[in-house]
């Protein structure tokens, strides 16, 4: 299929490292700088999250992000709460991609434990986990759009047409697990729900619906001109600082670095599929656009190929918990394990033998992706104006829920 | 989890540190224990290796009776094998250990997390303050000193 691609005549401009902890008191135009705040209400940040800004006339000199208005000490309380009873406090940290965060953590534990997980649950993991990936990408395109106010028929029509495919997902997921957003379907050892009869082919309903309207997302944002002058050359992230700031996921690979965790270091069952993945060279607003964009292909593409052939048998190797300590983390050992969410690698780092009788980890760190793209922002946004800071930090696709924690 | 590390990685390290990272067998699965001073080399190092990508820094508490103790693990990936690997340097009660930002510009929010939650003080970082609590707030939460129900006022 080609797309109506119309190429905006715009120069990029070379990208330079700036120091985010420039003195502004050592600046000669120190006095005639506006300071501004951007948040921490601001509408464009999804979430709570401010920006200090200092502004020389219309341009940023500096910017100082401030998070953890939303820090609620999931960490500490993760030292006191059993391994069992963790899963449903993940999916309050990336609440677009519950199901993703579920899976981080009981993948860490099942590494630490060194515990199967049987193939039929596998396949449940990696079909919910690409549906998820869609409905994640569904939602920042949706308001992606309507923060730069980029599609036909002005801001807001898109995000009403990605939410309607949202909900088609939600209504997919609700089947499965009953709940539709604070699912806890994953477990130690597999999951806690089986396919119910005629799920499959609800998704594949909810997920032709989804393939077929992609054109004409497609055709709102690529033969937009508004969307692509916004979007072209604006908030570079160069190959070199995009590794260096830790950047994953699409932000990462719009940066030219070809760097997938589903395809580099396999979890559930995509060692067993292939994964094409979308890399895009320039590291602007428009390649992370156009990244996510071409991964919602592939998601759909995966998910078309697994759900017909889910295989027969167990969906869980441990025996259904019926306390939480039932689960118990080997004391001394520690590592990390990452696995590819919607917005790039969810790192866990785990050391066994905390609280109760070694059931609660001794500490639990996360490593959100999130939060690495917010400290792009003090680099990417300086030598813009203050509209371009609505699209870099939408481009980037932090999730305050999971940048906080 | 720790993969083994590539040849001519391993054969560099065993040079520089030949009681960390003997010529052969396997590494620690906890991740290598590193003296604190050769933490900033050790990064450089790895990193002139293909080991590009900055993933985290985890600081933790370890109350002994003899003292408290803390640990740093720092984990790096190699983006072009996808690749990580990690290594753990010990600290005293007065835990300080050099800043990776010269290295990596992500060091500078993942060690301000760090120090803000565990109390580990980085030398060398251009910005060392709080990140996710307030300026004025007391302690750090994750030291396992710090009671889970701490008072604290509910607005300041």
């Amino acid at each position: 299929m080609t797309l109506p691609h119309r190429e905006a005549d715009v120069t990029l401009p070379k990208p330079a490292r700036k120091d985010p902890h420039v003195d502004l008191e050592k600046l000669d135009a120190a006095a005639d700088l506006m300071a501004i705040n951007m948040g921490p209400q601001h509408p464009s940040t999804h979430g709570v999250m401010r920006i200090k800004l200092w502004l020389d006339g219309e341009m940023i000199v500096k910017a100082v992000p401030y998070c953890g208005y939303l820090h609620r000490g999931v960490e500490k309380l993760c030292e006191r709460l059993t391994v069992v009873q963790l899963t449903p406090i993940v999916d309050k940290h990336d609440y677009v991609s519950p199901m993703t965060n579920e899976q981080a953590l009981n993948i860490a534990f099942e590494r630490m434990l060194g515990l199967e997980v049987p193939r039929r649950a596998r396949y449940m993991r990696t079909i919910i986990a690409e549906i998820q990936r869609i409905a994640s990408h569904l939602l920042w395109l949706g308001t992606f759009t309507l923060d730069i106010g980029g599609t036909i028929g002005g801001g807001a029509s898109l995000m009403m047409y990605t939410f309607r495919e949202r909900e088609a997902i939600l209504d997919v997921f609700e089947m499965l697990t009953g709940a539709r957003f604070h699912y806890n379907t994953h477990t130690v050892g597999g999951q806690r729900h089986d396919v119910p009869v005629g799920w499959p082919a609800a998704v594949k309903k909810m997920i032709d619906a989804v393939d077929a309207h992609m054109p004409e997302y497609e055709q709102q944002c690529y033969g937009n001109d508004v969307l692509v002058l916004r979007t072209k050359g604006v908030g570079v992230i160069d190959r070199e600082l995009a590794l260096e700031l830790g950047l994953s996921g699409p932000n990462l690979r719009a940066s030219g670095v070809d760097l997938d965790l589903r395809r580099d270091e396999p979890f559930s069952a995509y060692d067993e599929i292939k994964v094409n993945v979308a890399v895009a060279t320039d590291g602007d607003v428009y390649a992370r656009f156009d990244v996510r964009m071409r991964e919602m292909h592939e998601s759909i593409r995966i998910v078309r190929e697994l759900i017909d052939s889910i295989p027969e048998g167990p969906i869980c190797s441990q025996k259904p918990v019926k306390v939480p300590f039932a689960v118990k983390l080997p004391a001394g050992r520690q590592f990390y394990t990452a696995i590819e969410t919607p917005r790039g690698e969810l790192g866990t780092y785990v050391i066994g033998g905390g609280a109760e009788k070694g059931a609660a980890p001794y500490r639990l760190k996360f490593r959100p992706p999130s939060l690495h793209a917010m400290s792009a922002l003090p680099y990417a946004l300086v030598g813009h104006t203050v509209p371009d800071v609505v699209a870099i930090l939408g481009s980037l696709d932090p999730i305050l829920g999971e940048v906080d924690r | 989890m720790m993969s083994p590390l590539p040849a001519p990685v391993r054969a560099a390290l065993a040079a520089r540190w030949p009681e960390v990272f003997p010529a052969e067998g396997d590494l620690d699965p906890n991740g290598p224990l590193v003296p604190a001073d050769s933490h900033y080399d050790l990064a450089a190092l790895l990193k002139e290796h293909g080991y590009l990508l900055y993933v985290t820094v985890v600081a933790t508490h370890f109350p002994t009776p003899e003292g408290d103790t803390f640990e740093v693990a720092t984990v790096l990936r190699n983006p072009s094998t996808g690749k990580a690997f990690w290594w753990r340097c010990k600290l005293g009660a007065d835990p300080v250990i050099a800043t990776l930002f010269p290295l990596f510009a992500g060091a500078d929010w993942q060690e301000r997390e760090q120090f803000d939650l565990v109390g580990v003080r980085f030398a060398g970082h251009p910005d060392l303050r709080r990140l996710m609590l307030p300026e004025d707030w007391e302690g750090h939460p994750l030291r396992k000193s710090y009671a889970i129900d701490t008072p604290h006022a509910p607005w300041r």
